[in-house]
């Protein structure tokens, strides 16, 4: 049975060839993306007794993965250093890619190709259309 | 904006449209004995993504550094309606989405 929704996939796959294959409805994909996006909860709560305010409560935070909090500014405790490796990788724009789902910087999965499935985007097509135009020409 | 495709309805897409929206609690409570304001407790809260925070404008927490790239292509990028993935405005117009190739003016010549 498995073989079968396996090939199902695959299937659906080439149809539609921007589906991300992996399975997508755990809780560590909820919380991937959950990181991924960034949570902002903001909350104003005040406790008054007898119409005078006795307790006012004002919550600004942010949840977020590193990469994405690096990305977005948010402050780091302090005593991070910032000139770390992993801080010049947060830094550089990554996309997922579609087929394999791994994170690839931008630009590359952009113009050239996955460089873990080989994916590859309609602009690297269009441009290496061209290039074999240019060629017979 | 989300839009869902038939086989997109599990706990993600659920999540991605309560990140995307953004969720608000705005509750009061009163509590009166014999006429006498007793006890009152407001609550105002929110809930979102980093990107619909910045586009309903909330506060982020202090110190954050808003110069970040980041914060530049929320403005200049946009989701494509087919793929979902994000290019520049202008691009995804003029020459379509260079994630899947949708363009939502088709060959005129």
């Amino acid at each position: 049975m498995d073989g079968t929704t396996d090939q199902r996939k695959g299937e659906t796959m080439e149809n539609t060839s921007l589906m991300p294959e992996k399975d997508s409805s755990g809780l560590a994909d909820a919380i991937d993306r959950i990181l991924d996006k960034g949570l902002v909860i903001n909350a104003d709560i005040t406790i008054d007794v007898a119409g005078v305010e006795l307790l006012g409560i004002k919550i600004r935070a942010a949840l977020a993965s590193f990469e994405t909090a690096a990305k977005y500014g948010l402050e780091f405790p302090s005593g991070t250093i910032t000139e770390t490796a992993a801080w010049k990788e947060a830094m550089t724009e990554k996309e997922e890619c579609p087929q394999c789902g791994k994170r690839v910087e931008r630009e590359e999965l952009l113009n050239f190709a996955c460089p873990w499935c080989g994916w590859e985007s309609a602009k690297a097509k269009k441009r290496k259309r061209a290039a074999v135009k240019v060629e017979v020409q | 904006m989300v839009i869902l495709r038939p086989e997109e309805t599990g706990l993600k897409e659920l999540l991605d449209r309560i990140l995307d929206k953004g969720v608000a609690v705005d509750t009061s409570v009163k509590v009166d004995l014999c006429s006498l304001n007793l006890l009152g407790s407001k609550a105002r809260v929110i809930l979102a993504s980093f990107k619909t925070a910045d586009k309903i404008g909330l506060d982020f927490p202090e110190g954050t550094d808003f110069n970040t790239p980041v914060w530049r292509d929320l403005v200049t990028k946009q989701s494509c309606p087919v793929c979902g993935m994000e290019s520049r405005r202008e691009e995804l117009k003029e020459e379509g989405c260079p994630w899947c190739g949708w363009n939502y003016r088709p060959k005129e010549r």
